[in-house]
């Protein structure tokens, strides 16, 4: 038994210590859920399903921005730490351009839609060109640099984008019109805010068009190559300029729609939103696995459900501690994430 | 040290004996400059008295911050001279990133220490920052009178203090000397007279006997919310829900009015200010709560922010107190509110504070023309100047009859409820309270 015990070591070694992390991951985790099991039951179901929808609503909002995290460090390796603010200016735009298609607050139907469509598309689009020109202006340069420089760049992009958002609106909270309706289903005795639902199935709408689009275009097709293997990608005669800069584009796409959904959802937006948010975002890419696209919805989801279990069972000071310890812990015992793989190196 | 020019070369005599002189005349130039440059508006000036201000001025906080300055300021320009000397208006800013910051504050009044000419400060607007700056102005010694603290515990040292807040009002006075007033309702008052109001029948009051109690997790906030609570239960009433959040982090509140739903809610209690967003849960209600649900709160939700950010759910059903009276119902006051506003035409220009922050610098510069005549017709110590603050009897003051006590509170300080009628605060009612001596 001591030999078994002298070789431990080194069948650990051979193993690697993915297995014992993995277990302590998952007994914190098995825990966690006892202890949240526990308060849920305190308090009744209707409740339960409540906050389950606002997590889940929420957390459609951070997968939204996770995605574009994780689509640019999959395909460069960077951290683009401006990318929450990219999404707080689809709402900053998408405000602006509310009194030029008549959409205010207070008047209610259907006949929104259209015009709100119209202010997304052009939203969406206006954010994907600017973020295009940031990768341009502040990133290409540095692609070859030592992957600090980028890291500081995009921090520096960062508070040159809440600083020109500053000097635009001012640093007052800004209201963000209530457009969406606000009845309630009654779904077997449980009531659901119709407010919530819209909300995810606008971001499952989003990611299912995204998914499909990287899957079977040949556009997407380019991007999971170049984030593969960039020189072999290049050898193939894909243009990798254009591919990095569909990325930024496609990801502040989904920034800006995430963006105008917050709006809607939390009805306030403010210059320096998309720090705490970014921050937010980014653990749940890192969470379900940076660099991979399921991951960053899942994470996204799962940090939302998190946020709102915590605010709404034990006590909300606690929350942030929480979402940023996963944080910690998931690069500690399970770097790759959720559901990312192990990647051979070169 | 005297110039020894012996050792020096004979051929540059000449030139050091023009140096010399080049310096004599240098000293003597500036010996008069200081001797005609003291007095800034020319003949007949004893000299220059400055008043400083530390309220948030820029961002969020300057919807109550600002108009509060903009009253001071024109106590200041209006008074111009007293017993002879000029006055100066010197504002402050505490607000960074749009936020009154203490740190800031402290760094504000260090500023103002080091200027001699300034004997009286007006502010702070917050109670955190009130926190951090009195023990340094304290030590100085610099007088302070803030029109809008209204945490008991920056004047009077309650069992509880320590616990709750972390400082007493000792500990906050190094010098053991009193260098602090204020003319705003202390939160013992607010939260406890909102608490009563909501728990008497309609008409007189809101009829509720359930209410869910929200807080910011800052100095204010909880104070109030805390004092709101224990009288709510005291008096009959069911606190449901008892929450508090960290305003930075939280933006979505859908959870919480999930929670004070689910548990039967006739009210929310929300203490805290509209920096801390403590507005943006009303205007997430839609679909949770109806429009009619009691939505109440301290000063700290009294202004335009608030009202912003309620969105469509600014309704009728909002109400708040505030920590001083309102100018415009005292007869007395007409006159200056009247000339105040063809100064300050805006209406941004008029905030709760304003008019208390109007007498605060009336009263200092009260306090400073007795302090004056105590030492003869002459420029008084700043130790003087505060030894004068707590002899304030019966002063005039826009906002009421103002006598201040040796702790630094009124000895019957006013509150006032406002109502949102027409997406705007008004007054609705005002009382004296204390009654402390």
């Amino acid at each position: 038994m001591i030999g078994a015990l002298a070789r431990m070591p080194s069948t650990l070694r051979t193993y690697g210590s993915s297995q014992v992390s993995n277990v302590i991951g998952l007994l914190i985790v098995a825990g966690a859920l006892a202890l949240t099991l526990q308060h849920v039951l305190q308090h009744d179901a209707s409740f339960f399903f409540q906050i389950l929808t606002i997590g889940l609503a929420d957390g459609s909002i951070y997968a939204l921005i996770a995605l574009g995290y994780t689509m640019v460090y999959g395909i460069i390796e960077l951290i683009n730490f401006a990318h929450g603010d990219v999404f707080t200016l689809g709402a900053f735009i998408s405000l602006a351009l509310f009194p030029a298609f008549g959409i205010a607050e207070g008047k209610s139907g259907f006949g929104y839609v259209l015009p709100l469509l119209a202010v997304g598309v052009i939203t969406m689009l206006l954010c994907g060109v600017i973020n295009v020109a940031i990768e341009r202006v502040a990133y290409r340069p540095l692609r070859h640099a030592p992957r600090l420089a980028p890291l500081i760049t995009a921090i520096g992009m960062s508070s040159i984008l809440e600083g020109a958002m500053y000097l635009w609106r001012g640093p007052f909270n800004l209201h963000y019109p209530d457009l969406l309706p606000a009845t309630r289903l009654n779904i077997g005795g449980v009531s659901i805010g119709v407010k919530d639902l819209i909300v995810m199935t606008l971001a499952i709408v989003l990611v299912v068009a995204f998914t499909f689009f990287i899957n079977l275009s040949k556009l997407g097709k380019a991007m999971r190559a170049t984030a593969q293997d960039r020189d072999a990608a290049q050898l193939m005669g894909i243009d990798i300029n254009r591919t990095i800069a569909a990325t930024f584009f496609i990801g502040a796409m989904l920034a800006a729609a995430g963006g105008i959904t917050y709006g809607l959802y939390i009805s306030n937006v403010a210059f320096d939103l998309g720090f705490i948010t970014g921050l937010i975002a980014f653990t749940a890419a890192v969470f379900g696995g940076i660099g991979n696209i399921p991951g960053a919805a899942l994470g996204g989801l799962l940090i939302g459900l998190v946020r709102a279990f915590s605010d709404s069972y034990f006590d909300s000071s606690w929350t942030e501690v929480l979402i940023f310890g996963i944080l910690i812990a998931t690069l500690v015992f399970r770097p790759t994430g959720l559901l990312g793989m192990r990647v051979p190196e070169k | 040290m005297v110039l020894d020019v012996s050792g020096l070369p004979t051929n540059t005599k000449g030139k050091h004996m023009v140096r010399a002189r080049g310096l004599a005349v240098l000293i003597i130039a500036t010996f008069v400059a200081f001797a005609c440059g003291g007095g800034t508006s020319g003949s007949g000036s004893k000299g220059e008295i400055d008043i400083a201000s530390d309220l948030p001025t820029s961002g969020a906080d300057a919807s109550s911050g600002l108009p509060t300055q903009e009253g001071a300021n024109f106590a200041v320009t209006r008074a111009a001279t007293v017993r002879g000397f000029t006055l100066k208006f010197v504002p402050f800013d505490d607000a960074v990133n749009g936020v009154h910051d203490p740190a800031h504050g402290v760094q504000n009044v260090q500023a103002m220490i080091s200027n001699k000419l300034i004997l009286g400060m007006v502010g702070p607007f917050n109670s955190n920052v009130a926190k951090a700056e009195i023990p340094v102005a304290n030590a100085a010694p610099l007088a302070m009178m803030s029109p809008s603290n209204t945490n008991e515990c920056l004047t009077v040292t309650y069992a509880y203090c320590q616990a709750a807040d972390g400082f007493t009002a000792e500990s906050l006075r190094p010098s053991t000397n009193n260098n602090y007033f204020r003319v705003a309702a202390p939160d013992t008052f607010q939260g406890p007279a909102m608490a009563d109001f909501a728990l008497k029948a309609a008409p007189a009051g809101l009829g509720i006997t359930k209410i869910a109690v929200w807080d910011d997790e800052e100095t204010f906030g909880q104070g109030v919310a805390n004092n709101f609570a224990k009288e709510f239960a005291a008096k009959g009433g069911t606190v449901v829900d008892r929450k508090s959040y960290d305003p930075k982090a939280k933006s979505d509140f859908h959870d919480f009015l999930a929670s004070a739903h689910d548990k039967g809610a006739q009210g929310i209690y929300v203490g805290g200010t509209s920096a801390t967003g403590a507005c943006k849960a009303r205007g997430q209600m839609a679909g949770i709560f109806n429009p009619d649900i009691y939505y109440l709160g301290p000063d700290g939700i009294g202004d335009a922010q608030c009202l912003t950010d309620s969105g469509a759910m600014a309704t009728s059903n909002m109400f708040a107190t505030q920590g001083v009276a309102d100018a415009t119902q005292n007869p007395s006051a007409a006159t200056i509110v009247a000339a105040y506003k063809v100064a300050y035409p805006g209406a941004t220009n008029i905030g709760a504070y304003t008019f208390a922050g109007y007498d605060c610098a009336a009263i200092l510069i009260d306090a400073i023309g007795r302090a004056i005549d105590a030492n003869g017709g002459n420029l008084p110590s700043r130790a003087q100047v505060i030894a004068q603050m707590p002899l304030t009897k019966n002063f005039q003051g826009l906002t009421g009859v103002i006598t201040l006590n040796a702790a630094g509170d009124q000895t019957t300080p006013t509150l006032q409820f406002q109502q949102v009628q027409n997406k705007a605060w008004v007054f609705k009612s005002q009382f004296a309270v204390g009654g402390t001596s």
